[in-house]
């Protein structure tokens, strides 16, 4: 691979194509269409040449493999786990995994050259079997309800009771469908955690549903994130908890397996629940990266209530969706950190200087791209005075006024310490990016509530704009550069276009980044910080 | 005085008695079936010739064209397609028939026809793969694929011949192109000419013969995230129209959002970028937009939740790139010397890259070849499956060598 085809970003991205694909695969009309669907995808998805579906003992659908030519017994090997490779044609022994459902009777095999499955890949090829499972469930119930209906209504009773499933199938595909869709779509993780436990809830509703996840740092304790099924008095999410005390979702971290708790026993100690007893309860693993992250309950307060393996089924594939969407959130999470500044959400400087390259390297319009260059004045002092945090919050109501005084278009980041920058592209002229700088001038002078106290900060911005022939970024930089030296020395709180003459006042001071005066610490270096 | 009619092949340039040979002819002649005729003849540079494969501009007649092949080379199966400029030796260029051929004991080759893909790809391209069964036990095996630029869904086509051939037949080819006039390309095949077309030909070959593909392309800043496609198309972006947001993300000119010449001026050189597992594949836009419903073409697979970038290149990132698939196509003949290749290249790369580029790319293919011939064209879409079971490519170099 070069070097642009190999770039990719943190944490696996292709992950959430996946998510996507997994909706696919619950659309499917017929059995026939969904195993071969569930191949082709998840080949297509993990860039493996080898994918097979395997119920019983039966090769269903597989793809890699010349027509005729399968080796339905290296498969079901890998399957049943009694090799983890496969002989790609063409390409030899190669690395292969799978996922199992039904009491080990359906198989979703993959194999693919060179390196092996990550973990994250290979939560998913779990949850493509769960999805393929529960597809493949609720297209059987559907042919046998046909079947039925075929014969009259003297299978008027069974018919009902396989309607009845039919029904509870959909259901529950349909929020998957749902739940897949809002990962996929990005929504806040919170709000899909608490539509799973929603949808959870729905399909059985005279339990208590309850997401418990493990906290950042201390995977000792736990924490109640999102519970349906108790009014609001009743609910108490309260600090977390050791695991120890959790209940059945603690012994399903602790276990990394479905637990089921009968009898009073099932009472957590800490009464999340509130005070009424809790006589069953059921609970499976949630996983982020490999590990389990947390546990997915669902209690009941009836004293006879027993779980059934369609219970049991549909927790698991609720907690399956729980993983794949904090994957999602962890994985976006670090992809958005790898481009943008962490404390204010701003552009990252390489992202910048990368968009500000790339505009200067194709424009063929000078003078329509400015960049404003700007330093809060006397930064230092307010957070010598005030402390770091509220340094912190005066940096993140800059980038907000930055940001609301720009156009979509517009790019602005943080450079690092109190230093911004704005790249204005389509402007009319300097003026034009002058008035910018003016607004942004203007709602920076607005008080500011920090730490009880009403801070007045000024900032001082340098504009530069761009010029014929020149493409360098560093020279754009250093003139913004320059014109923000100048806007200090004139009195700060103001902001002044770049002109020569301002290379001439500056020429005897030291040389810092971009050939303006060196910083060395806030208003040190120049007369004018 | 008008070209010779029926120029001889150069002297010296015969081959026979090899195992395996391959040889490129190409003829300028303005009318149609000397033109075929010629560039056959100088293609012919050895015994047992195996496969006509002809690269034809649009401006030729197909019929005379197919006819002119046939008498150059009577009872040798034949595929090929019109081009959007024609890839040789002597360069590129627009209006030549330009024909490969390979030949010796040591090839086999089988050719197949699917007509009436359009709504049947992935079973046209299981019907035309099936001819690889016809083939003997050589160790060696490639499937070679010339489809209809215009088509839609060209990956269902790879599936379908994937689907029958698994991993062990690496697919190579490309998508025929007339000249973008984007109204109808020719296909040349079992003896005659098709539109809505698949043709192909299984070789076998006694030795390694080897797949590459490369594009030089880098994404721009941070992704975009589709959050609606659907058909083949990308509606949205971060939830704003896909449209609007690619153009916005690479500062686009005021009238790419309006005027669709100038969005396809500017989308040429834009690809859109497609996450893949390790990879960021490049996308053309240039043709399939939508300015009424602001949404973007890109191919059948993006799907909801893709991560997708504006990219953009320079001259030589991409001659770059093409080193680099020449360079892993030589490497892919295990040490052997390359007897021969194909070089497909995409319509979009000779635009971006201008004539004086397009003669550097020339040079360099030249250069990597030696005194191997080599012959292909500028396509709708390289074909190159070698992992996985994707292999359908935008603005890339795709190149078959063989040993």
């Amino acid at each position: 691979m070069s070097t642009m085809e190999s770039m990719a970003t943190p944490a696996s991205p292709h992950i959430q194509q996946l998510v996507e694909l997994l909706a696919v695969v619950s659309s499917y009309e017929d059995e026939a269409a969904a195993v071969q669907g569930a191949v082709e995808r998840s080949a297509q998805a993990l860039e493996a040449e080898v994918a097979a579906v395997i119920l019983g003992d039966q090769v269903v659908a597989s793809i890699g493999f010349p027509a005729g030519r399968v080796p339905a017994a290296d498969l079901i090997d890998v399957a049943m786990r009694r090799r983890d490779w496969l002989d790609i044609p063409g390409s030899g022994p190669s690395p292969a995994t799978t996922a199992s459902w039904g009491g080990n009777h359906g198989h979703l095999v993959l194999a693919r050259w060179g390196e092996g499955f990550s973990i994250e890949e290979q939560n998913l090829v779990r949850g493509m079997a769960r999805v393929l499972e529960l597809t493949l469930r609720m297209l059987r119930t559907l042919a046998a309800e046909h079947a039925m209906r075929q014969r009259g209504e003297r299978q008027a009773t069974i018919n009902k009771q396989l309607v009845r499933e039919l029904r509870e199938h959909q259901r529950l595909l349909e929020h998957l469908f749902e739940i897949q869709r809002a990962i996929s779509r990005r929504q806040p993780l919170q709000r899909i955690l608490n539509a799973i436990t929603m949808a959870a809830h729905e399909l059985l509703p005279d339990d208590i549903v309850g997401l418990w996840l493990r906290v950042d740092g201390d995977p000792d304790r736990a924490e109640l994130r999102a519970v349906v099924g108790l009014d609001a008095v009743q609910a108490r999410k309260g600090p977390p908890v050791p695991l120890v005390d959790a209940g059945a979702a603690g012994h399903a971290m602790l276990l990394d397996q479905t637990v089921v708790i009968q009898g009073e026993g099932a009472t957590s100690a800490t009464g999340q629940f509130g005070d009424g007893p809790v006589y069953a309860s059921l609970a499976a693993p949630v996983h982020l990266g490999g590990a389990v992250s947390g546990a997915l309950l669902i209690a009941s307060r009836r004293p006879r209530r027993l779980f059934t393996d369609s219970d049991e089924q549909t927790l698991q594939a609720f907690a399956e969706h729980v993983s794949l969407a904090l994957t999602d959130a962890y994985t976006v999470q670090r992809m958005y950190a790898a481009f943008h500044d962490s404390l204010t959400g701003l552009s990252s400087r390489s992202l910048f200087l990368e968009q500000l390259t790339d505009r200067l390297a194709r424009t063929d319009d000078p003078g329509r791209l400015a960049l404003l260059f700007l330093d809060l004045d006397r930064f230092k002092e307010i957070n010598d005075t005030l402390g770091h945090s509220v340094g912190d919050q005066l940096l993140i109501v800059t980038a907000d006024r930055v940001r609301n005084a720009l156009r979509g278009e517009d790019v602005a980041a943080r450079f690092g310490g109190d230093e911004f920058a704005v790249m204005l592209s389509g402007v009319t002229g300097p003026e034009d990016a002058m008035s910018v700088a003016d607004r942004i001038i203007t709602l920076m002078a607005e008080p500011i509530l920090l730490a009880r106290q009403r801070l007045r900060v000024s900032a001082s911005i340098g504009v530069a704009m761009d010029t014929p022939g020149s493409t360098d970024p560093a020279d754009l930089l250093r003139r913004a550069d320059v014109a923000m030296y100048e806007a200090k020395h004139n009195g700060r709180g103001r902001a002044e276009l770049y002109a020569e003459s301002m290379e001439d006042a500056l020429g005897s001071a030291p040389r810092g980044r971009g050939g303006a005066p060196a910083k060395g610490g806030d208003g040190v270096a120049h007369p004018g910080r | 005085m008008g070209p010779a009619l029926f120029p001889a092949p150069a002297a010296g340039a015969r081959l026979s008695g090899q195992r395996r040979w391959m040889g490129v002819g190409r003829s300028t002649h303005p009318d149609s079936y000397p033109a075929a005729l010629a560039a056959t003849h100088r293609a012919l540079v050895g015994d047992e010739p195996k496969l006509l494969i002809a690269f034809a501009a649009i401006t030729h007649d197909p019929a005379t064209v197919l006819a002119g092949l046939r008498a150059g080379a009577p009872g040798v199966p034949i595929i090929g397609c019109s081009t959007q400029g024609e890839i040789g030796p002597e360069g590129t260029t627009d209006g030549s028939v330009t024909v490969a051929a390979i030949g010796g004991p040591g090839f086999e080759v089988s050719t197949a026809v699917a007509t009436g893909v359009s709504g049947r790809q992935r079973a046209a391209g299981a019907e035309v793969a099936v001819c690889a069964a016809r083939l003997g036990d050589q160790p060696h095996r490639v499937l070679l694929l010339l489809t209809d630029g215009l088509l839609r869904d060209q990956e269902a086509i790879l599936r379908g011949a994937y689907g029958v051939l698994g991993a062990g037949i690496p697919l190579f080819g490309g998508a025929a192109a007339d000249g973008w006039r984007m109204r109808d390309v020719f296909l040349l095949g079992g003896e005659q000419v098709h539109g809505n077309a698949v043709v192909a030909a299984a070789i076998a070959s006694d030795a390694p013969m080897s797949v590459s593909v490369r594009h030089g392309w880098r994404p721009v800043g941070a992704p975009m995230l589709v959050t609606s496609s659907g058909d083949g198309r990308v509606y949205t972006l971060d939830d704003r129209p896909a449209l609007d947001v690619y153009l916005d993300r690479l500062g686009a000119p005021r009238e790419a959002y309006t005027d669709p010449a100038a969005f396809t001026e500017f989308a040429l050189p834009h690809p859109l970028g497609v996450q893949r597992r390790d990879r960021i594949e490049a996308r053309d836009l240039s043709t399939s937009f939508d300015l009424s419903g602001r949404s973007i073409g890109g191919g059948g697979a993006i799907a909801h939740g893709c991560l997708t970038w504006p990219m953009t290149s320079d001259t030589e990132s991409l001659l770059a790139a093409n080193d680099a698939a020449c360079r892993d196509a030589l490497d892919g003949l295990n040490g052997r010397d390359p007897i021969g290749a194909l070089t497909f290249s995409c319509s979009a790369l000779r635009a971006v890259l201008g004539e004086d580029g397009t003669r550097r790319e020339s040079a360099q293919l030249s250069a990597w070849a030696g005194a191997a011939p080599f012959a292909g064209f500028h396509t709708y879409g390289e074909i190159a499956r070698v992992r996985g079971i994707e292999g359908f490519h935008n603005h890339a170099l795709a190149v078959l060598a063989l040993s």
